[in-house]
Formats: structure tokens, C-alpha cells, sequence
């Protein structure tokens, strides 16, 4: 009994850390451009796609296919970002553009919608091998197996949160990045190029993803187009489920989403494995902890 | 007119009565995601009616249309107080819990030697109730459009009057209208059960036209879409969300010129409207200049 | 003296609602002009088009004689104009010396923004004891210093100032008007907003009125005595 919960809590990391990376992503896009990209997932399966597509015709080696996965789901995102949220960089005449952020969510979607439709086009079938991240045995620890691609997620994880708290408090441009989400007006008062920010966020957000994208690809071994909105769903309930706009709460909420996806999965079954994560979700937002909410007090979410 | 073409039409109607009830939270300055659960409540509980204990269509589709508000309530009662983002991700919680629970719900009774009714992830078929009666897909058809007809008639009669503009007020700026006198909650309760019934019944429909329903019908996927119908066709006028269904399903379906390409299409075009028109295409300010030229 | 911000038949609007309806004035170089006027008559907005926050409908302003209205915001700043906003907008999540900072963001000479950092300390004592504290712990009068202090950061030409003393208390106010006169004695050219318009006058060499966006009246704080219908309308409400 004590070993499976051990095994569980093991496997929970795994895909929590997973679910970390692409919370962290999507985090950043909306507590710094405040906006709801729906179509971070799916530029994350193109650059996947990309990849397979590239393993299937050409010899490539992972590392390549890593770099394609994320060149692919920065390129993607650069598309999406151009479409759909710098055209209302500017505002017309009143401080707040909130029907910009709508419209800018609305065409995320239907980019999404235009990222899938290609994906199945270039690729028709429901499921493709992916080259695997480690072939071999997963680490033994006595009892407990440890799969080798679990470390790969989790060290990625650590670096990637290591690497945006350097870009953050230890560079001109996170201090800038800062500004914009502390107080975006101020920021732009101040000499910061709130549109500039914007791009390389997004472009830092993407590639993060990508990197997501890829590990979770190769750790599976198989992609399918389901890829893209799976990616936005967990992304979005993790930076849920640590409050919105923080990007530590976002790694915590990654993780604690995994972990209680592989206990219910072990002592429910797939099916009320969603449903009790989804459960979670509702309950919390109907009691609106502080720690929750604190995005409204200061900013709005809409 | 041959069967594709009435296949489609009835597709547009019975999709009209989603994106209404979409668009209809997002009057009252609410974004769901969540709306698929309320068709998929109207679509079961109509089929069980109809296909297992042989209730007529119309009082299946009343009780339908109860059990939509009712589960609209137990949504929007907790969420009562969340906004935007937050709102927005509760629904979505909430319709992929329903979405779930169809996929656990067993409830198969034995008619004429054979099982009828819900069965998990395999489905619910043999919702035959109006194809054994002899109606023919035309006859459905006006059904459908008659009752959406009837839907839009109130919807442009209660727009117009003081109901309307309070409930435009609600959304806009609920602080103020709360301070003159407002109660925006049970408003806010009052919309999400309409809205609720109005795609429940949506649901009921859908299932007797397809005589065959599962849960993966009822994903977030038709959500996401019914919210861009009312936001593509905007929120100017009920006719608005009818517009975004037309144009999806409609132009590019039904012409069936972009077949494989049609979301690409659809995408695009969506995506280069908003950045001209990003209030929807019969925003207010348009609805506003069409009401002072034609009358 | 020559006008350093020219202001001309500026239109500023929210969707169909203007709130400046051609507001024409002259800034000149190295003097505190002031800008009085009640709520809701377009202070702000005024303060925000000039600083590229808004885009004006139509209009100009021109600051040293190029056209600015409608730049963007760090355009704004790179010219040599700085805004101390309404409501100060310190970062609250960061800190002290982090505000300071952010003010200096455009800036690429490390000596020189040390040695500015140190002289803003000097000058604002109370932001060097605060200097790892986070902005939003600090007081009002303390908030508005750091939103001086990050104004000045950016070495600007012009400042800008939206109702500074909001607020604030007597004594602080005091303080605020008086690091006014030294920044205008160091050479900055300044023009203030204010609804205070008795510590305002006191230091302006030339006043706008306006309300309801226009411009009312143009002076300099000598011709105040003798118009009654602004001293009624104006010294009295000035008591916060």
C-alpha cells in the first residue's frame, strides 16, 4: 500500500513536471500580456508535428528533433502572436481595450482550429510513433522504477524555472518584464517598450512550450492531433489550480495536478481521474481562496 | 431540396439554439465555456424520455429543457461570484465533469428484445421516437425552425424592452446597476437558467435528429465553437450568434468547396474579421445604425 | 521664451464621448506652468495624450518642435518627457531601488545611472532607508517621492505632473511643491496639473483653466486676484 502511493507520488511528478512546463508557458502569455492565448497547445503540436514529420521522412537525432520542436512552436507562435494579439497592442483612445482581449482569444481559437485541421492533413493518421527519450530500462531505487524521461522532465522543469528566475531578477529585460506585469501604464511611463516585451515573451513562452511538447512526445513515444487541446486543457488547470499569474504557483499547481492525477488514476480509474481533477477545480474557484484570487484585487482576468 | 442541403439547414437551427444560449450569457457579461453540458443534460434526458419510456417529444422535451435550467443552477450558483477568466474555467470544469458523468452513466432498459438507452462511452442509440412517427427530414426541419423562430421572437422582444436593457446593464457594469437597484444576482441566476433550458432544448432536438448520441459530442470543442459563433457574429443582436453559425456551418460546409480545408478557412477568416470587426460583425454600433435606418 | 510643449486644437476621445474638445496651450522652456481645473474636465487626459498613453483623435503637440501626438509611450520618453501620474503608479511588487531602476531603463551609461540613484537618495532620504522595501509598503507621500524620484531617472527635459499632492498632508504637500522649485531651479521644465490650485499658484509662473475640455482662461498668477469667478470656483474647493 505504502509502495504504490511511493510509485504514484513518482509517476505524479513525472506528469506534474510535465504539466509545470506547459503552466509556466501559458502563464507567462497571460500575466504578462494578460491575455488568454487558446492556441498554446496546438502551436506546441505543430512544432511536434514538424518533428515527426521531419523523423519520419529523415534520419534525425533527438537533440535535432528537439530544436525542430521548438523552432516549430515558435514559429507557430509567432503567427498567432501577430494575428491575433499585436494588432491590439495599441489601444484607440481608452486606457483599457477589454473587447481587444476577447477578440484576441476568440482568433487564438480559431488558429487553433487552423494548427489542427493542418496537423491531420499533413499527417492523416490518429496516431504516430514518436522516437523515444531513452531506450532502455527505467532506474530501479529497490521496489520503485523511475523512468529515465521522468528526469529528463524534471531537470527540465528545474532549469527552465532556474532560467526564468535569472531572465527576471537578474536582467534589464526582467526587470522590464516585471514592470509590464506589475503595473503595465507605469511600465510604459517608465520607457519600456510594452510591445517589444510582448514579442519576446510570447517567443520565450513558445519555446518553453516547444521544449514541453517534445519531452512529453518523446516520453510517450506517440503524438496525436489530441495533442494540442490535451496541452491547453492541463496548462490552463495547473495555472488554475496555483493561482493564476504566478509562475512559482504555476510550477506548484503543475505538480500538484499530476500528483492527483496518478493517485485517482490508481484507486479510481481513468475516468474519475479527470473527474475528480476537474472537481478540484470547480470547488476551489467556488470558494475563492485569497491566494486564488489575488489576480483580480490588483488586475483583471478578463 | 435534397437531403445533404435539409441535413445541413437542420444542422444550422439546431446549433442556433447553442450558440443563443452562449450569446445570452455573454449579455449578462459572462463568458462560458460550458455551454455543451446543458445541450448534452437536454440530449439524454429527452432520448431516455422518448426511447425508454416512450414520453412524446413534446413534454420530453419540456422536461429537457427543466433539467437544463436545473443544472444550469447548480452551475451557476457556486460561480456566482467569479468573473471572466475564472467564470470562464469554472464552465469549463463543469461541462467536462457532465461530459464525464455521460460516459459513466449505464441506464439501458429492455424494449422489444433489444437494449435501449445510454451506454457509457459506447452511446445512446435508437433515439427513433420521431422517425417511427413517419416524419420526414423535412418535416423536422420546420420543427426545428419554428421553434427557433419562436426562441428569436422572444429574444427580440424582450431586447426591446426594459428586461433587456437591465439585463445589457447587468453585463456591462454590474456595479452600477447594482447601485441603482439591480439584483444582479438573481439575474445572473435568471440567465443561466434560460440559457441552460434554451440549449437543452437545442440538445433534445439534436438527439432526435441523429437517433444516435455519445459523450464525446458534448466535448469542449462544441463549447469553444458556440462562444466564437456568438462572439464571431457578435453581440449586437440575437441574430448575431445565428450569423456565426451560418457562417461556419453554413457557407463552408455546405458548399462543401473547402472539404479537408475547412477549418483553415473558417480559422483564417475568423481570425482577419476580428481584427477588423472585434466586437463581432452585428456589433451594437451596427445594430444601432440598421435599427435608425429602418425605421 | 520659447515653448518647449505646444499644445494645438487637441481632440482626445472615449469611443463617442471627447474629453478634450481642442485644447490649445504653450509650456514654455525652463517654467512651471500650471493646469487647473476640476474633476472630470480632462487633466488627465491631457497629461496622458502628451505622454502617448492615449492617441488623440486629432490635434497637435509638439514638444521642441516635433510633432509627438499619437508617438508611443517610450517614444514619448526617449524625447526627454517625463509623466509623474495621477495616483503616483509606483510598481508595488518591486522594489524601492527596482522603481528607480525601471525609470532609468532607457538609459545605457551604468556611471551615470549610479550616480544618478545616489542623488536621488540624497535628495528623497526616505527612499534610501526604504531602498529594499517593496513599493506598495510605502506611505502616500512616500509613493509620490519614488514616482518623482523614477521620473527622474530618465534625465527628462520636461516634466510632467498629475495632481502631486493628492492626497497627501499639508506638511508632505509642502515638501512636494518645494522638491518642485528645486527641480525647476536644476533647469526642468515643468507642468503641473493640479486641483490644489492655492500651493499651485504659488509657484507657477504662468496658469491654464480649463473645463469640461476646453481651455478657459490663460494667465499668470498675478491676474488671479482679480477675476473673482476663479478664485470662488477654485481656492475654495481646494481644501482637500
Amino acid at each position: 500500500m505504502l509502495a504504490d502511493l511511493i510509485q504514484n507520488t513518482l509517476d505524479g511528478l513525472t506528469g506534474g513536471a510535465a504539466y509545470a512546463l506547459l503552466a509556466v508557458g501559458f502563464t507567462l502569455i497571460f500575466g504578462v500580456l494578460r491575455r488568454v492565448n487558446l492556441s498554446y497547445g496546438a502551436a506546441i503540436m505543430f512544432g511536434v508535428y514538424f518533428a515527426t514529420w521531419t523523423s519520419l521522412n529523415f534520419q534525425v537525432g533527438l537533440a535535432a528533433l528537439a530544436a525542430l520542436t521548438i523552432a516549430g512552436a515558435v514559429l507557430a507562435g509567432a503567427y498567432v502572436e501577430r494575428l491575433c494579439f499585436a494588432p491590439h497592442y495599441r489601444s484607440r483612445g481608452s486606457p483599457r481595450a477589454s473587447s481587444g482581449s476577447i477578440a484576441a482569444m476568440v482568433a487564438s481559437f480559431a488558429l487553433w482550429m487552423q494548427f489542427e485541421e493542418a496537423a491531420i492533413l499533413a499527417l492523416p493518421k490518429h496516431l504516430y510513433a514518436f522516437p523515444p527519450l531513452h531506450a532502455g530500462e527505467p532506474l530501479r531505487f529497490g521496489q520503485f522504477f523511475l523512468r529515465v524521461e521522468a528526469l529528463y522532465l524534471l531537470l527540465a522543469a528545474v532549469a527552465v524555472c532556474a532560467l526564468l528566475h535569472t531572465i527576471l531578477y537578474r536582467t534589464r529585460f526582467g526587470l522590464a518584464v516585471r514592470a509590464v506585469i506589475d503595473v503595465p501604464v507605469a511600465a510604459q511611463l517608465a520607457g519600456i517598450n510594452v510591445s517589444w516585451v510582448f514579442v519576446r515573451i510570447f517567443a520565450l513562452a513558445s519555446a518553453i512550450g516547444g521544449l514541453a511538447g517534445f519531452l512529453i512526445a518523446a516520453s510517450h513515444e506517440q503524438v496525436t492531433p489530441m495533442l494540442g487541446m490535451w496541452a491547453t486543457i492541463k496548462g490552463m488547470l495547473a495555472m488554475m489550480l496555483g493561482g493564476l499569474g504566478s509562475l512559482p504557483g504555476a510550477v506548484a499547481g503543475g505538480l500538484v495536478l499530476g500528483l492527483l492525477e496518478a493517485h485517482s488514476q490508481w484507486f479510481f480509474g481513468p475516468q474519475m481521474r479527470d473527474l475528480i481533477a476537474y472537481l478540484l477545480i470547480f470547488a476551489l474557484l467556488a470558494l475563492r481562496p485569497a491566494w486564488m484570487t489575488r489576480w483580480t484585487s490588483t488586475r483583471s482576468a478578463s | 431540396m435534397d437531403e445533404y442541403s435539409i441535413g445541413v439547414l437542420t444542422n444550422i437551427g439546431l446549433f442556433s439554439f447553442l450558440a443563443l444560449s452562449a450569446y445570452l450569457l455573454l449579455i449578462a457579461g459572462e463568458m462560458s465555456f460550458g455551454q455543451q453540458a446543458f445541450f448534452g443534460v437536454g440530449a439524454y434526458s429527452g432520448g431516455m424520455l422518448t426511447a425508454i419510456y416512450g414520453v412524446p417529444l413534446p413534454f420530453a422535451a419540456l422536461a429537457a429543457m427543466a433539467s437544463g435550467a436545473l443544472v444550469a443552477l447548480l452551475v451557476g450558483l457556486p460561480t456566482l461570484r467569479l468573473r471572466g477568466l475564472y467564470f470562464a474555467m469554472a464552465t469549463l470544469a463543469a461541462a467536462e465533469m457532465a461530459r464525464i458523468l455521460f460516459e459513466l452513466l449505464h441506464f439501458q432498459h429492455e424494449i422489444d428484445g433489444e437494449l435501449v438507452g445510454p451506454d457509457g462511452t459506447q452511446g445512446f442509440r435508437g433515439i427513433r421516437w420521431v422517425f417511427e412517427r413517419g416524419v420526414e427530414p423535412l418535416d423536422y426541419l420546420a420543427i426545428v425552425y419554428s421553434l427557433l423562430v419562436t426562441v428569436l421572437a422572444a429574444f427580440l422582444l424582450v431586447e426591446r424592452s426594459r428586461l433587456g436593457v437591465t439585463l445589457r446593464s447587468v453585463g456591462a457594469d454590474p456595479e452600477l446597476a447594482a447601485s441603482i437597484g439591480v439584483n444582479v444576482n438573481r439575474m445572473k441566476l435568471g440567465v443561466a437558467a434560460a440559457a441552460g433550458a434554451l440549449a437543452a432544448l437545442g440538445g433534445v432536438l439534436y438527439a432526435h435528429h441523429n437517433t444516435y448520441i455519445e459523450p464525446r459530442n458534448f466535448d469542449i470543442m462544441l463549447g469553444v465553437h458556440s462562444l466564437a459563433y456568438a462572439l464571431i457574429g457578435g453581440l449586437g443582436t440575437a441574430f448575431g450568434p445565428l450569423l456565426g453559425v451560418l457562417v461556419d456551418l453554413g457557407l463552408l460546409e455546405g458548399t462543401r468547396v473547402f472539404q479537408g480545408y475547412r477549418m483553415i478557412v473558417f480559422g483564417g477568416l475568423v481570425a482577419v474579421l476580428l481584427l477588423f470587426r472585434p466586437r463581432g460583425l452585428l456589433d451594437e454600433r451596427v445594430v444601432h445604425w440598421l435599427r435608425a435606418r429602418f425605421s | 521664451m520659447a515653448a518647449l510643449l505646444e499644445i494645438k486644437d487637441l481632440v482626445t476621445a472615449y469611443g463617442r464621448i471627447e474629453a478634450l474638445r481642442g485644447v490649445s496651450l504653450q509650456v514654455a522652456q525652463g517654467s512651471i506652468t500650471c493646469l487647473l481645473g476640476p474633476n472630470g474636465a480632462g487633466k488627465t487626459t491631457l497629461m496622458m495624450s502628451t505622454a502617448g498613453i492615449l492617441r488623440p483623435r486629432s490635434g497637435s503637440i509638439r514638444f521642441a518642435g516635433s510633432e509627438i501626438a499619437g508617438a508611443a509611450p517610450h517614444g514619448i520618453v526617449e524625447r526627454g518627457i517625463a509623466l509623474v501620474p495621477e495616483n503616483r503608479l509606483v510598481f508595488p511588487h518591486m522594489t524601492v531601488l527596482e522603481n528607480l531602476q525601471a525609470g532609468a531603463y532607457q538609459r545605457n551609461d551604468r556611471d551615470g545611472i549610479a550616480s544618478d540613484l545616489e542623488r536621488m537618495f540624497a535628495r528623497f532620504p526616505r527612499l534610501k532607508e526604504r531602498s529594499a522595501q517593496e513599493g506598495g509598503t510605502l506611505s502616500g507621500g512616500e509613493q509620490q517621492m519614488l514616482s518623482v524620484a523614477r521620473a527622474l531617472m530618465s534625465r527628462p527635459k520636461l516634466m510632467l505632473m498629475d495632481e502631486p499632492s493628492l492626497g497627501l498632508a499639508p506638511l508632505v504637500v509642502e515638501e512636494i511643491f518645494n522638491i518642485i522649485k528645486e527641480l525647476h531651479r536644476d533647469g526642468t521644465t515643468i507642468f503641473l496639473v493640479e486641483q490644489n490650485a492655492h500651493m499651485a499658484l504659488k509657484v507657477a509662473h504662468h496658469f491654464y483653466l480649463i473645463e469640461q475640455g476646453r481651455i478657459t482662461f490663460s494667465g499668470d498668477p498675478g491676474s488671479l486676484a482679480e477675476d473673482e469667478v476663479i478664485h470662488r470656483a477654485y481656492l475654495g474647493s481646494a481644501k482637500a
